[in-house]
């Protein structure tokens, strides 16, 4: 029973990490362009097949043994080509809506992300089929007398460290207080030489490739990836970082764990859980913006007047 | 049943009327007394808690402490929508208006209240609806044409592309359009020249006129406005009344003149 | 008075001019949308779009043209009426039998209907809601459920999913009452999938399967099942619920109208364009509010039993997110509060991506890309928001 709850614990923090990974993009936008980019996850999905691509380029799709650099090269590949989509479609479509109401960027938003899924579907090699994406690591380890995969150990540890190298640009170096500059005051920052347009694309990129990382190991968890798999995968997301408070970086690592929790939770009580876990995940979802509208970390709005 | 004393009572009273926005205390026990048909004008230094006085008597904010009194009932904590209801209607400092919809609309809204057709009366009973739309925007015209007959020969245009003296005229319309007892004007004449000015102060004279138990606040910095128009002048400085009166009496206090009227009462 | 104004005075027309442009106007509609139905011809598909885009070219340089025609209809309104009444009362019979064209137009018609109710609450109030599929699905499954397991007529069956679907708006709308904007918008993608995701596991509404054998509608006797004779002259069984879904659609337009037109239109548009000043007028902002989700699902749900009782099987795929983005587009595309451009939006979006065959792997593609064009566009909609007049004048 232990080493069954000490699973379910672990799954939780799996979840919980990867959902952060993608939730983090979403605040992160919106804290810097108070817009909804709601493609960000099927945005986070292209990674996995970029990486897929690099791999069938490199070993014909095989992966020799011991070849583990070249799994590395396509993840970093991936991550980097994802980050730069990001830039891309910021730079063809998204920002074209600063300044509009949101209700238009959500809806262009919705919108791009068909677009990306259906490019995929459309033009990836079989896109439209599920592709089975390699697991990182195989091994396993003991931790406290219990059998832990390996993957999920790399999982929570990678995502600490992207938290924290993300808290790090933010906060520490000249790069993050430009970008939080643009975010307090985008008229304000221009007025101090600091050219906002830049500063959106280096947000783009960052958010686009943490959830490029986010993306990828929603993939190797699963063991397979498709097209639509980025509508689930924003949508919780975003959810996440609804739930937290948008804008707020910690309150998308809360939201996300929440939802990684509430899901582990309804899979492992519920009988036949894993059909009712969206629907769980969601009436979750209304209750907290029932109770606190602008999620549990987000700023009171308070009304200007 | 109307007695001596209840035509003396005022018709909008605060008492120890207080907020305090984390720390800071924007409003510090205000006690304010509108008597029917009286002209209040309220002044003080920017941030002295002017606005925020209106937002608390609008319901905007609820209060931290005190309480607000219409017509002898206690208001306080009312939402918004009802408070406009009971008749106390207001222009905002930086107006705000339906940009979107034409002058006329603008100021049909402003009579939401006093129209009763719902969404079963517009679906069922289109022709009652209709000609009860019809009436108020009969009303609204000759509202809109009282105050202003360049207005109204610019109703069906729409209120974003007015400018800015034209913005606060129509805002006044709007509010007058709900049939208020007491209307809350927040700086009406800021952005405006001087010309503008004098018309506006013309504006609220015909008002007054035609409508003589219509009692007003006013929120002003154009001393030749606070001079000509309110009955009574209240001073507000750091969230506090701090004098309260007549205006020649008031502009030789020391104490507003220090808050306030500073150097302007010295070259006057 | 300004130049354009002038412009639009002098363009007032005699009665006869008006009675001609109606005529002609109403006529090349019927004409061109024909055309559009029955042609395989990708070449002939593409003119008759160049055709349309030329058409909305020369309004966006020429104006005038707009308000002339606006103008027109404005005066011959019986005429305008009658014409168009008797327009969708004889398409039917100038489709050469095809039921595919009659199948396009009852769907087009059932989106319009949709459209239109969605437009209460995105174009009127600007509140966002991405659930109108989910409404939509409430009114098909009740319907559906009533009469495969009661017995209940369609006709019976309509009111009580229109009712029931209502009260799940409300229950919707209720949270409208704290969030906003984006976070609203979540709420109701959150209820859509929720809704979604329940049909697909519950056992009674018949899992992913769906609900089939849902009986065809009669009237007076006549199964909606059966081909229509009039005059001797044979219509496919479609054309039952053309005309079924043709009197939805004007019933939905004279709401639109007696709504836009109403207090409640106009406190509709006062939260629009200013929230706190809508308050400060008086308006119950809350209340307004999950009115507009109400009529949303009422009509929704109107549309959801007649597609249910058409096609006589549902499942929970054809009520999902997609289905609620899809409608939103619609109204984005054809124009916010404006009831001509709303419906046009509805047909565009669901005959164009089945004319075009060739492309028709690429339909979403092709529907998501002209989407984001018109936002970036022509974010106002093909036709924008009209003034109200008051007083007949």
């Amino acid at each position: 029973m232990d080493s069954l709850l000490a699973q379910h614990l672990v799954n939780w923090m799996v979840l919980g990490s990867i959902y952060a990974l993608v939730a983090l993009g979403f605040s992160l936008l919106f804290g810097v362009l108070n817009v909804i980019h709601f493609s960000h996850g099927d945005v986070s999905i292209v990674a996995p097949f970029v990486a897929l691509a690099v791999i069938q380029i490199l070993f014909a799709g095989v992966l020799p043994a011991g070849a583990g650099w070249a799994l590395v090269v396509a993840l970093g590949v991936a991550i980097v080509v994802t980050g730069l989509l990001g830039i891309l479609l910021d730079w063809l479509v998204i920002r074209r809506f600063r300044g509009a109401p949101a209700m238009m960027a959500l809806v262009a938003t919705v919108a791009l992300g068909s677009v990306v899924r259906e490019l995929i579907r459309m033009f990836y090699p079989q896109g439209s089929n599920p592709k089975p994406f390699p697991a990182l690591i195989r091994d396993s380890v003991q931790i406290g007398g219990v059998q832990i995969s390996a993957f999920s150990v790399l999982v929570v540890l990678v995502s600490v460290l992207m938290v924290t190298l993300l808290f790090w640009i933010m906060h520490r170096t000249p790069i993050g207080l430009r970008i939080r500059a643009v975010a307090e005051d985008r008229d304000i920052a221009r007025l101090m030489a600091i050219n906002p347009n830049r500063i959106f694309a280096v947000t783009f990129f960052l958010a686009s490739a943490v959830g490029a990382i986010g993306g990828l190991f929603f993939a190797s968890h699963a063991g397979v990836v498709r097209f639509d798999f980025g509508i689930q995968l924003g949508l919780i997301g975003f959810s996440a970082a609804v739930i937290g408070g948008l804008g707020s970086m910690h309150g998308a690592i809360i939201g996300s764990l929440l939802i990684a929790g509430i899901d582990t939770l309804v899979q492992v009580t519920v009988p036949d859980g894993a059909s009712y876990r969206m629907v769980f995940i969601f009436l979750l979802v209304i209750c907290v913006l029932v109770l606190k509208p602008s999620g549990m970390l987000g700023k009171p709005v308070f009304e200007k007047v | 049943m109307v007695t001596a004393s209840d035509t003396a009572a005022p018709i909008l009273e605060t008492r120890d009327l207080t907020i305090s926005f984390g720390g800071l205390v924007a409003v510090n026990g205000v006690d304010l007394r509108l008597a029917r048909s009286e002209v209040m004008c309220i002044i003080g230094p920017n941030g002295a808690g002017k606005s925020t006085l209106f937002n608390l008597i609008s319901g905007i904010y609820r209060p931290t402490r005190g309480q607000v009194l219409f017509d002898g009932q206690d208001i306080t904590g009312k939402p918004v929508h009802r408070i406009a209801a009971i008749g106390i209607a207001r222009t905002f400092q930086s107006s705000r208006l339906f940009n979107d919809l034409t002058l006329l609309d603008n100021v049909l809204i402003g009579m939401h209240t006093r129209t009763r057709s719902g969404v079963l009366d517009a679906l069922l009973r289109p022709g009652r609806a209709r000609a009860e739309l019809d009436a108020a925007a009969e009303r609204a015209e000759a509202i809109l044409h009282g105050l202003s007959p360049a207005l109204h020969a610019r109703r069906n245009t729409l209120a974003g592309a007015l400018p800015q003296a034209d913005r606060r005229r129509l805002e006044i319309a709007r509010a007058l359009a709900s049939e208020p007892k007491v209307i809350m004007l927040d700086e009406p004449s800021s952005g405006m020249d001087d010309r503008d000015t004098d018309a506006l102060i013309g504006d609220v004279r015909r008002v007054m006129a035609e409508k003589p138990g219509l009692s007003f606040l006013i929120i002003e910095h154009d001393m030749r406005l606070v001079a000509t128009l309110p009955d009574r002048v209240t001073v507000i400085d750091y969230g506090s009344k701090i004098a309260e009166g007549d205006y020649a009496d008031i502009r030789v206090m020391p104490r507003v003149q220090e808050a306030y009227l500073g150097q302007r009462a010295a070259n006057a | 008075m300004s130049a354009t104004e002038e412009l639009r005075a002098s363009a007032r027309p005699s009665p006869l001019r008006s009675l001609a442009t109606v005529i002609a106007v109403e006529l090349a509609a019927a004409v061109l949308l024909r055309l559009f139905l029955l042609s395989d011809d990708t070449a002939v598909i593409v003119a008759l779009l160049a055709l349309m885009g030329a058409g909305f070219a020369l309004l966006q340089i020429r104006p005038a043209i707009e308000d002339a025609i606006v103008a027109a209809f404005g005066e011959a309104r019986l005429a305008a009426l009658l014409l168009g009444g008797i327009i969708v009362l004889a398409y039917p019979f100038f489709l050469n039998g095809s039921s595919y064209a009659l199948h396009l137009l009852i769907i087009a018609q059932l989106y319009a209907v949709l459209a239109l109710a969605l437009n209460f609450q995105l174009g009127s109030a600007n509140i966002p809601n991405f659930a109108t599929g989910a409404s939509y699905g409430i009114g098909a499954y009740t319907s559906a459920l009533l009469a495969i397991h009661f017995g209940i007529s369609f006709w019976l069956a309509l009111p009580v999913a229109a009712l029931v679907a209502t009260v799940f708006g409300f229950l919707l709308g209720f949270p409208s009452m704290r969030t906003k904007e984006s976070y609203l918008a979540l709420v109701t993608i959150a209820f859509g999938i929720v809704i979604h995701q329940l049909l697909n596991n519950f056992s009674w509404t018949g899992g992913p399967n769906g609900l089939v054998g849902i009986p065809a509608p009669i009237l007076f006797g006549h199964s909606f099942a059966r081909p229509l004779e009039v005059f001797g002259h044979r219509l496919p069984s479609q054309a039952n619920f053309y005309y079924l879904s043709a009197a939805l659609v004007a019933l939905s337009i004279l709401s639109a109208r007696r709504l836009h037109d109403s207090r409640v239109g106009l406190a509709w548009n006062a939260l629009r364009a200013d929230e706190l000043a809508a308050r400060c007028q008086g308006i119950n902002v809350v209340w307004y509010k999950m009115l507009a989700f109400g009529v949303d699902a009422f009509l929704a749900a109107f549309a959801g039993t007649v597609y249910a009782f058409y096609v006589s099987y549902i499942s929970p795929d054809n009520f999902t997110f997609i289905v609620s983005v899809t409608i939103m587009t619609m109204v984005i595309v054809g124009g916010m509060d404006n009831t001509l451009g709303v419906i046009l939006g509805a047909f565009l979006l669901t005959l164009l991506p089945e004319k075009l065959r060739i492309f028709s792997d690429y339909r979403l593609l092709f529907v998501s890309v002209v989407v984001i064009l018109f936002l970036v566009l022509r974010p106002q909609g093909l036709f924008q928001q009209r003034a109200r007049h008051y007083g007949g004048k």
